[in-house]
């Protein structure tokens, strides 16, 4: 393999780190009103967030990015790759970033609410002094593996034509069929080197967290 | 100790009654008191001691009758707005079992933040007055550290502290040394006898039954949400009328 094929494939570490990123931010943000929905006392709206969580996660991540960019894309509305891709993945990753958000606001002692309605904190001051921060904490290394995962979930946008790492590496190894060892093999190299500085950041952030309530 | 019982009603409580469901935990509740009392509250678990506490500053909404608390009054059928429950807990303060400090706040964001949130107030103005009162308490000390690192009767110090912060007109305690070491209680009730000392108007909700005895005014004796004896608290603890008490009583006072 040639110092030119490295480059290519490299060159789709920026869609990659791109279709992750949008999809995470998409998610993060969609999963709150999700969540919301979920925990509320309107049957109607809890039932609703139900029934959107078990679909976008019963699905394959695959069949709704052909959903999003052959079926929706191809009527009505005209969809790129790159924002079908970033849009089918972060409903996905909403529906469980919903999930990990529930998780960990089940996980606050129930003795934190009382104590800001009992100091009679604003409704605003309760959720964003005193709840969300403390679920933000516990939600951040779910948050963190679930993002590796969807590094590689991110994956499957070469299908509709993504020039991400493995787009390129495919693209590559259809040219040159004797090095598709080597070429494939370089593409997961770049995942793995994705993922560490991930993990270390999140370890990292956490212990830092840990750290300074410890003081 | 007796205190001049003031002329000023500050809780009054007319025929509470709480559901859980099905399940009636008060019922029929009355008892009123005046501004500088101290009332201790005591009864097997279950009682619905908590719930009535928690009814006062409407961290549980009351099923039926009417409570005038503070200058305000909550009727079961005509709950009060968010902004007027916050003004109510403002001028209520609680303190739990569990403490319930913040744990991903210093303990002088702890103390502070509520004043800032609440009553306005500027960081400076808030930190200075948690200071004083953290000294107050006896943990200036600890201003800087994390509740994780207090041992429970400095917390639950500390829990005083924030809701003294607030320059409440009444205090109400749930138990607050049940979650303790019977040394480590007594820092903590040290705090609370020098604040009814101050003429602080409280609730608490005990099983020190030397605390009540002492410190308290009056003791409400409570039984399967019903107030069964009410008096004097020496009265009460020594020459309680209804079986029921009595075998309450003895109980507690031999362990
Ligand atoms: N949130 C709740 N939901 C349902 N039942 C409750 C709730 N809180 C308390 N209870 C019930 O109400 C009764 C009184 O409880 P509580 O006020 O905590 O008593 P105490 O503080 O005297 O031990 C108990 O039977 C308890 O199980
Ligand atoms: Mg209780």
């Amino acid at each position: 393999m040639t110092w030119q094929g490295l480059e290519l494939v490299a060159w789709g570490i920026p869609w990659t780190l791109a279709v992750t990123a949008g999809a995470f931010l998409l998610g993060a943000a969609l999963g709150v009103p999700l969540c919301a929905m979920h925990v509320s006392r309107s049957r109607v709206l809890h039932g609703l967030a139900v029934a959107l969580i078990v679909a976008l996660r019963s699905i394959p991540p695959i069949v709704w990015l052909f959903l999003l960019y052959f079926g929706v894309g191809s009527g009505y509305l005209k969809v790129g790759a790159v924002q079908a891709a970033v849009v089918a993945l972060g409903l996905i990753t909403a529906a469980n970033m919903a999930e990990i958000y529930r998780g960990a606001l089940r996980s606050i002692h129930p003795g934190q609410w009382d104590a800001a309605q009992a100091l009679g904190l604003p409704v605003r001051s309760e959720l964003v002094d005193v709840i969300v921060p403390q679920v933000f904490r516990v939600t951040l290394p779910s948050a963190a593996t679930y993002i590796i995962g969807l590094l590689k979930d991110s994956a499957i946008a070469s299908t509709i034509g993504v020039a991400e790492i493995t787009y390129l590496a495919n693209f590559l190894s259809r040219k040159q069929f004797n090095e598709s060892l080597t070429i494939f093999a370089f593409a997961g190299m770049l995942y793995i080197l994705i993922s560490l500085p991930l993990a270390a950041l999140a370890r990292l952030a956490d212990g830092r967290l840990r750290a300074r309530v410890a003081q | 100790m007796v205190r001049q019982a003031g002329a000023e009603t500050i809780v009054k409580v007319s025929g509470l009654g709480k559901f859980f469901g099905a399940h009636k935990v008060l019922d029929g509740v009355d008892f009123g008191m005046g501004v500088g009392e101290v009332l201790a509250i005591i009864g097997p678990s279950g009682s619905g001691k908590s719930t009535l506490l928690r009814c006062l500053n409407q961290l549980e909404p009351h099923s039926e009758g009417v409570i005038d608390i503070c200058g305000s009054r909550i009727a079961a059928d005509a709950p009060l707005s968010r902004r007027d429950l916050n003004e109510l807990r403002r001028r209520a303060g609680m303190v739990f079992q569990s403490f319930n400090l913040f744990p991903h706040m210093s303990v002088l964001r702890n103390v502070s933040l509520p004043q800032e949130r609440v009553l306005g107030r500027k960081r400076a103005e808030a930190d200075e007055r948690s200071r004083a009162l953290l000294d107050r308490v006896g943990l200036g000390a600890k201003a800087d550290q994390y509740p994780a690192r207090c041992s429970g009767g400095q917390q639950q110090r500390i829990a005083i502290a924030r809701a003294l912060a607030l320059d409440p007109k009444i205090m109400l305690f749930d138990e607050p040394t049940s979650a303790l070491d019977p040394e480590i209680g007594l820092e903590v009730l040290a705090v609370m006898q020098e604040l009814a000392e101050g003429g602080m108007t409280m609730i608490v909700v005990t099983h020190e039954m030397h605390f009540a005895e002492t410190v308290s005014d009056r003791v409400l004796l409570m039984a399967e949400g019903k107030i069964l004896e009410e008096g004097p608290s020496v009265e009460v603890m020594r020459n309680p009328k209804t079986p029921r008490a009595q075998r309450f009583l003895q109980a507690v006072m031999n362990r």
